[in-house]
C-alpha cells in the first residue's frame, strides 16, 4: 500500500469514471446509506459549480423551514452590516442615572446596567457573533477535515498518533479550552475562536471518522487505489464527499454551537471582553437582574435561540440539498 | 445609618401602595393580552396552510422522480426525501406561535410574582434556632495565619478567633480577651491586662502566655500582616493576667493592628491543621467547612466571655453568582444577605412587610490608580484630566445610590478622614483642555489600558470607557482574573489603569512605599505619614494623615471612584446582624431571627 | 482481541501526553497560588517565602515526576489551598455533578430516544415536522436561558410554580437523599431538555439514513412491517453511530454543567475547577483536570470498543481491508 502522501500520476478524472461504474454496482448490492454519491457530481467546473450554488439555494428557497433560515441568516448579515454604520444610540451614550430604563420611544427595548441603549448593543453584538460563527466553523471545518484525513490515512503511524491525540485532545471540553486560554489572553473574542475551533474540529473528525473509513476501506478505493490514484486524491474524490453531509450538518450545528458558546463563555467571563457587543454580553449582563428586570434577560436569549435554530435548520435543509439523492435537480446541472 | 433606613422606609410606604393598586390591574392586562395572542394564533395558523399548499404542489412534482428511482413505497421516501410534505409549514408556525405563548405567559407571571404581596397572619414569636447567612466572597481554607483575604476575617476573627483587643463597628478599638491596657508616656511601651478564666473551645486555658506565643510566631515566621506590626521590639508575659509589648518607636496604629489579625490569640499547646479546623477563643466554633461554598458554626459551649452566641447554629453560605444570592433569600434558604447588589434589592425594597434593606458604611474604596512611572499616564495633566472627566455622581446612580463619593485615600470610618472631593468636580471643559494642552483630542485619542479583575463586573468600565471618550481617551477595557491582575498590575507593575476595590481599612502607608504597584513617591505624603505614626495622641495623628491625603489627593496617582457601601438585605426577623464594616468585620453573636410561627 | 490490547495501550499512550500537556501548559499560565494567598499588601519576601514553603521554586522536571509518582501510587496530591487532598475535594464535588450528567443524561435519552424513533416513524407530516420544530428549538436554547426560564417557572421562591430549589445542594449531602436529589432536579432538566433535543436530532437523522438504505427494504422484504422493521433492525444499526454521539456528550456536558453549576449555585467539578485555576492552586487544578481526560479517554475507550463491536459492517470492513 502506497502511504497517503505520495504522489500519483495518474489521471484522476479517470478514478472518477471508474468510482462512478462502481457507485452503481454499490448501491444495488451495499445499499446506498454511506457511499451515495454518484462521481458525476464531484467533476464539476467552474460554471457548474456556480449553476449548483443556484439549484442548492433554489431548494432551500422551496422549504417552508428553508426560506425561515435563509430570511433569519439574511437579517443577520443585514443587520451586522448596518450597524457598523449605524445604530438608534450610539452604543457608548451611557446614563447612569437611567440604568435598567423601561422600553420607550428613544430605547425600544430599554437601557441596561449602564443606561445604554439595549437595542442599539443587540444590533451590534449580531456583528460580533456572526464574526464568532464564521471563523469557528472555519477554524473548525479546516481542522477537523484535516485531522479526519490523518485519522484514516494508510500510513499506520501517522493514523494511530492522530487517533491518540484526537482521542486525547477531545477528552478537554471547549469551556474549559477557552477557560485556559482565557489566563494569558485576557477575555476575548480569540478564546471563543480558538476553543470552538479546536472543540468542533476533534468533534468534527471524530464524528466524521466512522464514514471516512467506511469509505477508505470499501472496495472502489482499493479499486481507485490500484488504478495507482494518491492518497490525496482518494482523500478529496472519495472520502471527502461521502462524509460531506456529516460534515455540513456538523458544521451547521457547530456555527448555533459556537453562538451558543459564546454567550456560556461570556457568562463564565471568558468571552467577549467588556466593551465589546455581543449577545452573550447582552445576555451575561443581565443574568444577575432577572429577578428584576426579567425582559432584558429575555431578547438577548430569543434572538440566540432564533439565529441558532435557523442555523440548525440551515444545515439540516443544506443537506438535503447538496446530496443528489435528495435532491434530484442539483444532478441534472 | 438612621438617615438612611429612614429615606428606605419612605420609600417602601409609598411603593407598596403603588403596588397594591396594580396589582388587579396588571393581572388584568395579561389576561387579555395572552386572549389576543392565541386569537392571532388560530388566524396564521389557518393561513400557513393554506399557503403551504401551493408550495406542496410545486415539491410533488419534483420529488417524485427521485423517490421512483431510489427508493421502494413513497411513504417511505418521505422520511428524508420530500421532508417539505404537507402540514410541515403548518407545524412551524404552530409552534412559532407556541413559544412566543410561553415566553409572553413567562413574562407575565414574572410581572405578575414581582407585584405579589404576601400576606402576614398575626402569631406567637419563635427564635430559630439556627439562621442561614448568605455572602460572596468565600475563603479557601481557614489558615488565618497564612491565607490573605478579607472573607477570612468576616467570619472567623470576633466569632472563632479573638485578639488581644477588638473593634467596635466605627471601626474604633474596644477591649477584647484584655479588659484594658496602658500606654507609657513616650508611647513605646503597652501593658496589657486579660480578663481572667479565659479558655479556647478545646478547653485549653487561654492567658498571657498564650498571647505572648502568638504574638511572637506571628513575627518569627513572618506571618500574614506581621509587617504591620511596624517597629515591633517584644512581647512578653509579666504574669498569667498581664502582657507586655516594647516597641522600637511610637506607632499610632498599633492597637488598631492588635484588633486585627496581628493580635489574634491561638492556643499554643493545639496542634491541628489550621487550614481545614480552627480552634479558637470566640463564642463559636467551626463545625464543617466546604471550601468555596459554606461554614457551619456552632455555640461554643466552652465559651468563657460576655459575647455568648444568641443562636446555636449559623451556617454562613458563599454565593458567587448575585442571582444565585438573590434567590436563595426569596426562597427562604438564607435570611441574611450581605452584600446584595442594590440594585437586585429593589423587590426586597418594596416587601417591607418581609424584608429589611439597608446600607452600611465601609473602608472599601474603589481605586482607578493610574501609573505614575506609565509611560502615557507619567503626565500629570493627563491624570487630573481623567480626574475632571469622571462623573462620580453618575457612577454611583448607576449602581444604586448608596455608595458615597470619595475624594481621596481615606474613607470616613479610617482615622484622617476629610471630604476632599471638591479637589476634581466633575468638569468636561477642565478635562478637555488639559488633555489638548498634553496633545490629545478626541481625533487624536489618546489609547489606554484598564485592567482590572472580573468580580467586578463589566458596567465600571464600560462607563468610564464612555465618560473618557469625549475627552480624548480611548480606554481600552481588559477584565482579567483576579490572579492575573495580581501578576501584571500588582507585582509587575505592568499597567497604564487599574481599578480594584481596596477594602482595608487603615491601609494609607501604600501610598508611602515607592515599591508598591502605583508607583507613587512624594517625600511630603512621607514626611507626613511618619511623623502621624509616631503621634502621641490621635487627633493629632488624624491631622497629620489628612494632610497626607490631601497631597495624594491633589498629585492625582489614582481617581477614587467611590467609597463602597454594603448594601444588606435580611428577612424582618433578623435582628443584631451587623451592617457596617460587615465584609471585614462580622460579629455574629449577637444574631437572631425571630418568626412567627401560626 | 488484538484490537482491544491494542486500543488500550493507545489509551495509556494518551493518558501520558495528555498529563504532559495539562502540566505544560498550567506551567505557561501567570499568576501563582503564592500571591494569591499573600494578597494585595504582601510585600514580595513574603510571596517569596510562601512559595518556597509550598515547593513551588522546585525545577519543573521534578515537580512533575514527582506528581506522576504520586498518580502512581494513586495519590493525587494535596491542594496547596484548601489542604485538603485532591481526591476527596473531587469525590465531594463528583457526588454532585456526577449524578447531576448521570440525570442529565437519563432526561436526554428518554427525551431523543424516544422522540427521535417517534419522529422518525410518524407517519403524519404535522406530527414529524411538530417533533422537528421541538428538536431544533430545543437544541437552540442557550443553557443559561434554558436555565433562567426553567427558575422562573419552578423555582421556589422565584417561580410561578414554585415547588423545586433552584439554589445549591444541600450541605448534609447525599445522606439528606430527598433534597440532594430535589436540588438536581432543575439542573438535570436543564442540561436534559437541551441534550436531549440534539441526541434527538442524532437519533432521527441514524435512523433515518439506515431506514433509506437497502437494509430495512431486506427486512421489509422478509416480512417485517415498518415498524418492526425500524425498530429490530434499524436501530441495532444506528445503535453505533448514536454510541459515539452519547459518549461524546458526556465531555460536551461537562462544558454545559459548568456554567448550570454556577447558575444554580452547585459545588461540582466545574464550579471548582473554576475556582482552583482562578486561585492558579496548580497541583489540584492538573489533577483534576489529569482525572477528567482520563474519565474522558475511558468513555472514548469504550465508546470506541462498543462501536466496533455493535457495527458488524464495520467490522468486516476492517478486517477485509486488513487481509
Amino acid at each position: 500500500m502506497t502511504s497517503k502522501d505520495e504522489c500519483s500520476t495518474t489521471d484522476t478524472n479517470q478514478a472518477s469514471r471508474e468510482s462512478t461504474n462502481m457507485s452503481q454496482d454499490i448501491v444495488s448490492s451495499v445499499g446506498n446509506s454511506v457511499i451515495q454519491p454518484s462521481g458525476k457530481v464531484f467533476k464539476s467546473t467552474k460554471a457548474r459549480s456556480s449553476n449548483k450554488l443556484t439549484v442548492v439555494l433554489r431548494s432551500i428557497w422551496q422549504r417552508g423551514e428553508g426560506k425561515f433560515a435563509l430570511i433569519v441568516l439574511a437579517l443577520w448579515v443585514a443587520v451586522s452590516l448596518v450597524s457598523l454604520v449605524w445604530t438608534p444610540q450610539s452604543l457608548w451614550a451611557t446614563d447612569g442615572y437611567h440604568v435598567w430604563a423601561k422600553p420607550s420611544a428613544a430605547h425600544w427595548l430599554g437601557t441596561d446596567g449602564t443606561g445604554a441603549d439595549v437595542f442599539s448593543w443587540l444590533m451590534a453584538g449580531a456583528r460580533t457573533n456572526l464574526f464568532i460563527a464564521i471563523l469557528a466553523v472555519v477554524f473548525a471545518g479546516a481542522l477537523g477535515i484535516l485531522l479526519m484525513g490523518a485519522m484514516v490515512s494508510r500510513n499506520s503511524a501517522l493514523s494511530n498518533v492522530s487517533v491518540v491525540a484526537v482521542d486525547a485532545l477531545i477528552s478537554i471540553p471547549t469551556a474549559l479550552i477557552a477557560l485556559i486560554l482565557a489566563v494569558p489572553m485576557g477575555a476575548s473574542v480569540a478564546v471563543i475562536i480558538i476553543a470552538c475551533g479546536i472543540g468542533y474540529g476533534l468533534n468534527l473528525a471524530r464524528i466524521a471518522r466512522p464514514q471516512a473509513l467506511l469509505a477508505a476501506n470499501s472496495d472502489y478505493v482499493a479499486s481507485s487505489l490500484s488504478y495507482g490514484a494518491s492518497g490525496f486524491s482518494v482523500m478529496l474524490h472519495h472520502i471527502l464527499p461521502n462524509a460531506m453531509p456529516t460534515i455540513m450538518v456538523q458544521l451547521s450545528l457547530s456555527a448555533g454551537t459556537a453562538v451558543l458558546a459564546e454567550s456560556g463563555l461570556t457568562y463564565l467571563g471568558v468571552g467577549v471582553p467588556s466593551g465589546v457587543p455581543s449577545w452573550g454580553h447582552s445576555l451575561a449582563t443581565s443574568v444577575k437582574f432577572i429577578n428584576v428586570y426579567p425582559l432584558t434577560v429575555l431578547w438577548p436569549g430569543l434572538i440566540v435561540t432564533v439565529v441558532v435554530v435557523a442555523l440548525n435548520v440551515f444545515g439540516d435543509v443544506l443537506r438535503d440539498a447538496i446530496d443528489p439523492v435528495t435532491n434530484p435537480e442539483l444532478r441534472e446541472v | 445609618m438612621p438617615t438612611n433606613s429612614g429615606a428606605y422606609g419612605e420609600n417602601d410606604a409609598t411603593d407598596s401602595k403603588a403596588t397594591g393598586n396594580n396589582e388587579n390591574e396588571t393581572a388584568a392586562n395579561v389576561a387579555g393580552s395572552s386572549a389576543n395572542v392565541s386569537d392571532n394564533a388560530t388566524n396564521t395558523g389557518s393561513t400557513g396552510a393554506n399557503a403551504n399548499h401551493d408550495a406542496e404542489a410545486k415539491n410533488t412534482g419534483s420529488t417524485d422522480e427521485t423517490l421512483n428511482a431510489h427508493v421502494k413505497g413513497t411513504s417511505v421516501g418521505n422520511v428524508s426525501g420530500g421532508t417539505g410534505g404537507h402540514g410541515k409549514k403548518k407545524g412551524w408556525t404552530w409552534a412559532i406561535v407556541a413559544a412566543v405563548v410561553v415566553v409572553a405567559l413567562i413574562a407575565a407571571f414574572v410581572v405578575i410574582r414581582n407585584n405579589r404581596k404576601a400576606s402576614i397572619a398575626p402569631a406567637q414569636v419563635h427564635t430559630a434556632d439556627s439562621v442561614t447567612i448568605g455572602l460572596k466572597l468565600a475563603p479557601t481554607n481557614l489558615d488565618i495565619r497564612n491565607q490573605s483575604g478579607s472573607s477570612l476575617d468576616q467570619v472567623l476573627v470576633g466569632n472563632v478567633y479573638e485578639g488581644l483587643v477588638a473593634r467596635d463597628s466605627q471601626n474604633k478599638v474596644v477591649p477584647g480577651l484584655a479588659k484594658s491596657w496602658e500606654k507609657s508616656a513616650d508611647g513605646m511601651s503597652y501593658t496589657f491586662h486579660l480578663n481572667r478564666g479565659m479558655n479556647f473551645s478545646n478547653g485549653d486555658k487561654l492567658d498571657a502566655s498564650d498571647v505572648a506565643w502568638s504574638i511572637n510566631e506571628l513575627v518569627a515566621k513572618h506571618y500574614h500582616d506581621s509587617e504591620a506590626l511596624m517597629n515591633f521590639k517584644s512581647v512578653t508575659a509579666t504574669d498569667a493576667d498581664t502582657v507586655k509589648l516594647d516597641l522600637t518607636a511610637p506607632y499610632a496604629n498599633l492597637l488598631w493592628e492588635l484588633a486585627c489579625r496581628p493580635g489574634l490569640v491561638f492556643d499554643k499547646n493545639a496542634n491541628y491543621d489550621m487550614k481545614t479546623q480552627a480552634v479558637g477563643s470566640g463564642p463559636y466554633t467551626v463545625a464543617k467547612f466546604v471550601p468555596n461554598d459554606s461554614i457551619t458554626l456552632k455555640a461554643n459551649p466552652k465559651y468563657w466571655g460576655t459575647h455568648k452566641a444568641a443562636t446555636s447554629t449559623i451556617v454562613l453560605r458563599y454565593f458567587g453568582d448575585d442571582n444565585a444570592a438573590v434567590n436563595a433569600l426569596k426562597s427562604g434558604d438564607v435570611q441574611v444577605l450581605a452584600p446584595v447588589t442594590e440594585n437586585l434589592a429593589e423587590p426586597f425594597v418594596k416587601d417591607n412587610a418581609n424584608y429589611r434593606v439597608a446600607a452600611g458604611d465601609d473602608t472599601d474604596k474603589f481605586v482607578l490608580a493610574m501609573n505614575s512611572k506609565g509611560a502615557k499616564t507619567s503626565d500629570l495633566r493627563v491624570r487630573q484630566a481623567i480626574r475632571y472627566a469622571i462623573d462620580h455622581k453618575q457612577l454611583i446612580a448607576s449602581r444604586g445610590g448608596a455608595d458615597k463619593p470619595l475624594g481621596g485615600p481615606i474613607p470616613s470610618l479610617d482615622p484622617g478622614y476629610q471630604d476632599l472631593t471638591g479637589l476634581y468636580p466633575h468638569n468636561v471643559e477642565k478635562a478637555k483642555a488639559l488633555m489638548k494642552e498634553a496633545g490629545y483630542t478626541p481625533d487624536h485619542p489618546l489609547e489606554l489600558r484598564l485592567t482590572y479583575a472580573n468580580t467586578y463586573g463589566t458596567e465600571l468600565g464600560d462607563q468610564l470607557r464612555s465618560q473618557l471618550k469625549p475627552i480624548g481617551i480611548d480606554l481600552k477595557v481588559n477584565v482579567v482574573e483576579f490572579s492575573t491582575w495580581l501578576q501584571d498590575v500588582l507585582k509587575n507593575k505592568d499597567y497604564d489603569l487599574s481599578m480594584v476595590d481596596h477594602n482595608e481599612s487603615h491601609d494609607f502607608s501604600q501610598w508611602t512605599q515607592d515599591s508598591y504597584y502605583y508607583n507613587y513617591s512624594n517625600q511630603k505624603v512621607k514626611d507626613y505619614y511618619n511623623q502621624a505614626m509616631a503621634a502621641s495622641s490621635d487627633s493629632q495623628r488624624d491631622a497629620l494623615l489628612a494632610k497626607a491625603a490631601r497631597v495624594v489627593s491633589e498629585d492625582a496617582p489614582a481617581d477614587w471612584l467611590f467609597n463602597y457601601r454594603i448594601t444588606t438585605a435580611m428577612k424582618s426577623g433578623v435582628s443584631g446582624f451587623p451592617l457596617n464594616l460587615n465584609q471585614t468585620l462580622l460579629p455574629l453573636y449577637n444574631v437572631r431571627y425571630m418568626t412567627q410561627v401560626k | 482481541m488484538r484490537f482491544v490490547i491494542r486500543r488500550f495501550l493507545l489509551f495509556v499512550a494518551a493518558l501520558l501526553a495528555i498529563s504532559v500537556v495539562i502540566f505544560a501548559a498550567l506551567r505557561i499560565l501567570p499568576g501563582d497560588v503564592a500571591s494569591v494567598m499573600a494578597g494585595l499588601n504582601a510585600p514580595p519576601e513574603r510571596v517569596a517565602q510562601l512559595r518556597s514553603q509550598m515547593g513551588l521554586d522546585r525545577p519543573l522536571i521534578v515537580q512533575y515526576f514527582s506528581w506522576m509518582g504520586g498518580l502512581l501510587h494513586g495519590d493525587f496530591g494535596t491542594s496547596l489551598l484548601t489542604g485538603r487532598s485532591i481526591s476527596s475535594m473531587v469525590a465531594m464535588r463528583a457526588s454532585v455533578t456526577f449524578p447531576l450528567i448521570v440525570l442529565g443524561l437519563v432526561v436526554a435519552l428518554a427525551i431523543g430516544l424516544t422522540l427521535g424513533v417517534v419522529a422518525t416513524l410518524a407517519t403524519r407530516p404535522a406530527v414529524r415536522s411538530a417533533f422537528h420544530f421541538v428538536a431544533i428549538v430545543g437544541g437552540a436554547i442557550p443553557a443559561l436561558w434554558g436555565g433562567l426560564l426553567l427558575i422562573l417557572l419552578f423555582g421556589r421562591g422565584t417561580g410561578l410554580l414554585g415547588i423545586l430549589p433552584s439554589q445549591g445542594f444541600p450541605e448534609a449531602g447525599w445522606s439528606s437523599f430527598g433534597s440532594a436529589l430535589a436540588s438536581l432536579v432543575l439542573p438535570a432538566l436543564t442540561v436534559g431538555i437541551i441534550d436531549g433535543a440534539s441526541l434527538m436530532r442524532y437519533t432521527r437523522s441514524a435512523l433515518g439514513d439506515v431506514m433509506n438504505s437497502g437494509y430495512i427494504d431486506q427486512a421489509m422484504a422478509c416480512g417485517y412491517t415498518r415498524r418492526q422493521a425500524a425498530l429490530k433492525v434499524g436501530l441495532r444499526l444506528a445503535t453505533p453511530q448514536l454510541v459515539s454521539v452519547v459518549g461524546l456528550m458526556f465531555a460536551g456536558m461537562i462544558t454545559g454543567v459548568m456554567v448550570i453549576e454556577s447558575l444554580f449555585a452547585l459545588p461540582g467539578i466545574g464550579a471548582g475547577l473554576i475556582t482552583d485555576l482562578g486561585n492558579r492552586d496548580l497541583i489540584a487544578v492538573q489533577s483534576e483536570l489529569f482525572m477528567l481526560a482520563a474519565f474522558f479517554l475511558f468513555v472514548g475507550f469504550l465508546v470506541d470498543l462498543l462501536h466496533r463491536f455493535l457495527d458488524p459492517r464495520l467490522k468486516h470492513a476492517v478486517q477485509g481491508g486488513a487481509q
